[in-house]
């Protein structure tokens, strides 16, 4: 049963003549991950954004549990690339912010918040202030505070792009841990092949002029990581890399369609 | 004591390359001067240079009356007072004006910043009649207040509460506005209603260029003390200095210049440390 079903998405922004976004439909289910790959300019962003409710569509639908998205909501819950937390306030507050915003019980708020300070490993640095923090720490804090709210599906917009390729690394399987353990959803966009599929239950490789999906693949790097198989392991196995190529070629030749 | 033989061939006890020193290097050893120094230096400098200059009689005391007068005028009008009050009185004045017309700013200007920044329509608004006074001289609409609230202290505190006003609500708008929109939209996607979103995101967001805007109102208000200060005041350091410019007192001048001088840095460090207890992020990264 999907959560979130998007039927013939179109996005054209005011005074713009080509589409942002053409023709996307797309649907996630509560034990998919789903992910976006594309180069900057592809409309990921915005297909994001109209997920989120931030963005109206223009043509097409976006349906959650049924019911048309037309503004942001608690079950929707997103994860920015560069932090959007709250500096004023600590790690454990920036991780019950959703909670007491919706004026949940105290107990259980705080019940909710330890289990998912522990769950991403912030249990320690809970009373730091978040501008102490580390990036990919802060980027924790992001998908906790998420966690944490009432979301049913997670929204990660490029969540690990702007941190270095080790600390990337330990956090892509750490979102595999929190994917799994939290029965959420979850879609993500990025321009990193390597992250799109080692991460994706199903991913989407999108193009620009006008944004669109051209290829649908199923990988199953994930669920061999699940089964106990090594990071480095997958990651260099012929069959990744094999796949690997064929993406960026596919890229490659977008680009060059683009040029022509 | 044994002395050590001579070496030789002569080695220098550390090879310098140029390099600066190892972090490892225990720290303290070699004094480092910090800020304070500086401006310590700074200070003294200045004050050793008037001392020289009135010293060597090359100005007459009636342009710049030498530091030991300044000093000798200090302790005099600590007791005795000039123009019928005492050195604090004149403070006491001077300070009550300016607390107030602050206090009427901050009530008036930040609820009204954060209209501004939160509503175009009110930024439409209020944008033109904000620019049209703001860079008016005090003085220019000072007869205009006189004629329409008189010669009290309203007057007077009016003058300084415009003065303040201004940096205090174009900061605060700026502020409000430049709240990130990833913050906003992240704070929307957890469940935050329009007031949530102002009271936990956009104020907190704010409150960095709010105290700014705040301290930079401050200064304005004491640069139009004296500008006040003239509307039929008996009291007030701009009165003393005016009234004392009048008969060419030249040190109870320049006495009340240090005074209002000191008093505005006590109470923009005083600001400064209350923006870092309250805003220790500001000008992080993150």
């Amino acid at each position: 049963m999907s959560l979130l079903q998007v039927d013939k998405l179109g996005v054209t922004y005011p005074g713009q003549s080509q589409p942002a976004l053409h023709q996307v439909s797309l649907s996630l289910a509560r034990d998919e991950l789903l992910v976006a790959l594309g180069p900057s300019g592809c409309g990921k962003s915005t297909l994001l954004g109209v997920l989120a409710g931030f963005i109206a569509p223009s043509q097409g639908r976006v349906l959650f549990a049924g019911q048309p998205v037309t503004a942001p909501g608690v079950e929707r819950a997103v994860v920015f690339q560069h932090d959007a937390l709250l500096p004023w306030l600590n790690v454990h507050d920036n991780v019950a912010f959703g909670l007491r915003l919706q004026g949940a019980d105290a107990a259980a708020r705080e019940r909710i918040v330890a289990d998912t300070l522990r769950l991403v490993g912030l249990a320690d640095v809970a009373s730091k202030r978040t501008w102490q923090l580390s990036g990919g720490m802060r980027q924790r804090v992001g998908i906790a505070r998420a966690l944490a709210s009432r979301s049913q599906v997670l929204l990660l917009d490029e969540p690990f792009g702007a941190l270095d390729a080790f600390t990337r690394e330990q956090m892509q399987q750490l979102l595999l841990r929190v994917w799994q353990q939290s029965q959420r959803g979850v879609f993500l966009i990025t321009h990193d092949i390597e992250e799109a599929l080692f991460l994706a239950t199903e991913l989407v490789l999108m193009s620009p002029g006008p944004g669109r999906i051209v290829q649908r693949l199923r990988p199953t790097f994930n669920q061999r990581y699940r089964a106990g198989e090594d990071v480095r392991a997958i990651k260099s196995d012929p069959a990744f890399i094999a796949l690997r190529e064929s993406l960026l070629h596919s890229l490659f030749r977008q680009g060059h369609e683009e040029a022509a | 004591m044994p002395t050590t033989p001579p070496a030789l061939i002569a080695v220098p006890d550390t090879l310098d390359f140029g390099n600066p020193p190892a972090p490892s290097a225990p720290a303290g050893r070699r004094w480092q001067p910090q800020a304070a120094h500086w401006a310590a230096l700074s200070i003294a400098s200045l004050l050793l240079l008037w001392w020289a200059l009135t010293a060597s009689g090359l100005i007459a005391p009636l342009f710049l009356p030498p530091p030991q007068a300044v000093l000798a005028r200090f302790g005099e009008l600590l007791a005795g007072g000039y123009m019928d009050a005492t050195l604090p009185q004149h403070l006491l004045a001077s300070l009550q004006r300016m607390l107030l017309a602050l206090l009427a700013a901050v009530v008036v200007g930040i609820p009204l910043g954060i209209v501004i920044g939160v509503f175009p329509l009110a930024r439409h608004l209020l944008d033109p009649v904000i620019e049209f006074y703001r860079p008016l001289p005090p003085l220019a609409y000072l007869p205009l207040i006189v004629i329409w609230f008189g010669i009290g202290e309203l007057s007077k505190v009016l003058l300084i509460f415009l003065a303040i006003l201004a940096p205090v609500l174009i900061a605060t708008a700026h502020g409000v506005t430049s709240v990130s929109q990833l913050r906003r939209q992240a704070a929307l996607s957890l469940g935050a209603s329009r007031w949530q979103l102002l009271r936990h995101v956009i104020l907190p967001g704010a409150l960095p260029e709010i105290i700014t805007g705040v301290r930079i109102g401050l200064g304005a208000g004491w640069s139009t003390l004296v500008a006040a200060e003239l509307i039929a005041a008996t009291r007030g350091l701009g009165f003393m200095i005016q009234s004392a410019a009048q008969f060419l007192v030249t040190d109870v001048v320049v006495l009340g210049i240090i005074v209002i001088a000191l008093v505005a840095f006590a109470l923009e460090l005083g600001l400064r440390q209350l923006q870092q207890r309250l805003t220790p992020w500001h000008g992080q990264h993150h």
